[in-house]
């Protein structure tokens, strides 16, 4: 008796666990990401690289790939008018807790998907790089909005900050959805581990998210020419000035018996 | 297409680079500058960071002087002499000038002084040199025309000068000129100082120089100025790579690439070139970069921020 009451309760309960599982907002096991390639390796005729990001969407939700580095400080110069009439550089200013690389793509325009509040709590959109900065500067009264603004647009003008709305594209199988994003990377972003962060949005609400990493890293004689310049940069220093050395004369002579100098 | 460099840690159009090397290795040939005050804007202009510009262009300029010197050397263009004394007051100018910069970045002052260094100076020598010749051309052009024979520029003095009184007084034979042996070594000190404030190897201001001041043949001064500039920049290549690991190896060999052939093309074309036409060229040049810094400095840039270092 006890026996039959017992597999009762736990088909119950096993039935329950799995609705919940299939019916839940969150739908945990529905979304998944990958990345390819996963390493990215700068050679000698690196200009930066196609990257694919894809990966199961089976709710069919709006979707948010976020690729970003780990926050960290920029030190920089900022530019002002000395004697109120000639641009230069004026102190120097910091950006504290700032990624060195955000990349942000959505599938659909992001006001639409997230309110604002929201978007800063999940890190997503330029202003929760502006809520979550902190300015330093050599200087007295300058505004940290103006510029965190202009640090942002000094990044997006080196191709490492941007946002591009609509661009992962939903694909709707009989099942379930598969979504795809291909990115042009930017050679511009120094070697490193970088985040891609996918979030699912639906009513205005993350209910899923799904991460994995892309690795950008250094290999043959750029590998090679680095170690020696900074761990070796005595050798590194000669051997730049004898093969420039040996390059002009080599030169002059190959002109010399090519007869075209007198 | 593409090349990646190590230390500057940006890929760039190879092609376009060796081009950039080229273009400047014709001007060291033909006037006996390192480019440095060019070729540093340009490879900003290009993606490259500041101070790895203009620390790699030092490496190249070593290159390209060594090619242009080697061909004034076969040419009998270099002197030697002159080339030692200015080398030793350059030297002490450039290590007077490092600590200047040193006490003026403590205290605030550095960036004023030096975008103001640069105009002026490049202004005033651009100028000078631009009216001189001007006017020695139209002196030549209507000695011609009352035929009074073929003008040549080959100064002909023996010249002691202002400075005559100076001790130490010395005959340099390649350029046929007498001097105080103080006033080579008096003049690279001047020149090292506002070198190492601007940055650069000096050519531009060490070619001007040696024509007014020195009075040296213009094709005797473009060889010992190359010649000069070797030494020069081969310090500052070991400095900057040892101390502040700012040397691109692989931006260096694609510009010298570039540089070294264009310094021998450049030396013959010079060659063909009359001094004057070769002095309102280079005024020319300069008055342009002037003119260039003038406009950076008035107009408001487009971005306010830029990353440390460089000038």
């Amino acid at each position: 008796m006890f026996t039959k009451f017992a597999i009762k309760g736990l088909a119950i309960l096993y039935t329950a666990l799995i609705s919940c599982f299939l019916f839940s907002g969150g739908t945990a096991w529905a979304l998944s990401t990958e990345v390819t390639p996963r390493n990215i390796p700068i050679n000698l005729m690196y200009h930066g690289a196609q990257v694919s990001i894809k990966g199961e969407n089976g709710a069919n939700d709006d979707l948010i790939i976020k690729i970003s580095s780990e926050p960290a400080d920029a030190h920089m110069k900022y530019k002002g008018k000395a004697a109120g009439l000639f641009w230069m550089k004026m102190g120097d200013i910091s950006f504290e807790h700032v990624p060195t690389v955000y990349l942000l793509y959505s599938s659909r325009n992001l006001d639409s998907l997230l309110q604002e509040n929201e978007r800063i709590t999940e890190g997503i959109g330029f202003e929760s790089i502006r809520a979550g900065a902190k300015m330093e500067t050599s200087a007295a009264d300058m505004d940290p909005d103006r510029w965190i603004a202009e640090f942002i647009k000094f990044k997006k003008a080196e191709k490492l900050y941007g946002i591009e709305e609509g661009t992962i594209t939903k694909i709707n199988e009989t099942h379930d959805g598969k979504y795809q994003l291909d990115i042009k990377w930017p050679y511009q972003a120094a070697p490193g581990t970088y985040t891609i962060e996918v979030l699912a949005v639906r009513d205005g609400n993350v209910v899923d998210r799904a991460e994995t990493s892309l690795t950008v890293a250094r290999t043959g004689i750029v590998e090679k020419l680095s170690n020696l310049a900074f761990n070796h940069a005595a050798v590194y220093g000669i051997i730049s000035i004898v093969v420039a050395m040996a390059a002009g004369f080599a030169v002059g002579a190959l002109f010399k018996k090519g007869g075209g100098a007198h | 297409m593409y090349m990646y460099l190590p230390i500057a840690l940006t890929s760039v159009n190879y092609l376009l680079v060796v081009g950039l090397g080229l273009a400047v290795g014709l001007l060291s040939g033909l006037f006996g500058v390192g480019g440095g005050f060019l070729m540093t804007p340009l490879l900003m202009m290009i993606g490259i960071p500041p101070t790895i510009a203009a620390a790699t262009d030092a490496n190249q300029i070593v290159a390209a002087s060594a090619s242009g010197t080697f061909a004034h050397w076969r040419l009998g263009n270099v002197d030697y002499k002159m080339g030692l004394y200015l080398l030793i007051g350059g030297f002490l100018g450039g290590a007077v000038g490092v600590h200047i910069i040193k006490i003026l970045r403590a205290t605030g002052g550095a960036d004023f002084l030096i975008k103001i260094t640069y105009v002026v100076m490049l202004g005033v020598v651009g100028t000078f040199m631009f009216f001189e010749s001007l006017h020695a051309l139209r002196k030549q052009k209507a000695a011609a025309a009352k035929g009074e024979g073929k003008a040549h520029s080959k100064p002909t003095q023996k010249n002691g000068g202002l400075l005559g009184w100076l001790p130490m007084q010395t005959f340099f034979e390649k350029s046929g000129v007498t001097h105080s042996a103080l006033v080579p070594l008096g003049l690279g000190v001047f020149v090292g100082v506002l070198a190492a404030i601007m940055g650069v190897g000096g050519g531009f201001l060490m070619v001007p120089v040696m024509i007014y001041m020195l009075r040296m043949p213009m094709h005797v001064v473009v060889g010992t100025s190359l010649f000069q500039i070797m030494f020069t920049c081969t310090e500052v290549t070991f400095l900057q790579a040892y101390s502040n690991h700012t040397v691109d190896f692989l931006l260096a060999i694609l510009l010298l690439v570039g540089s070294v052939f264009g310094a021998q093309i450049g030396t013959v074309l010079g060659r063909k070139l009359h001094g004057d036409q070769l002095k309102i060229l280079l005024a020319v040049i300069v008055l342009a970069v002037t003119v260039k810094i003038v406009l950076e400095l008035i107009l408001e840039p487009s971005l306010l921020l830029a990353y440390k270092g460089g000038h």
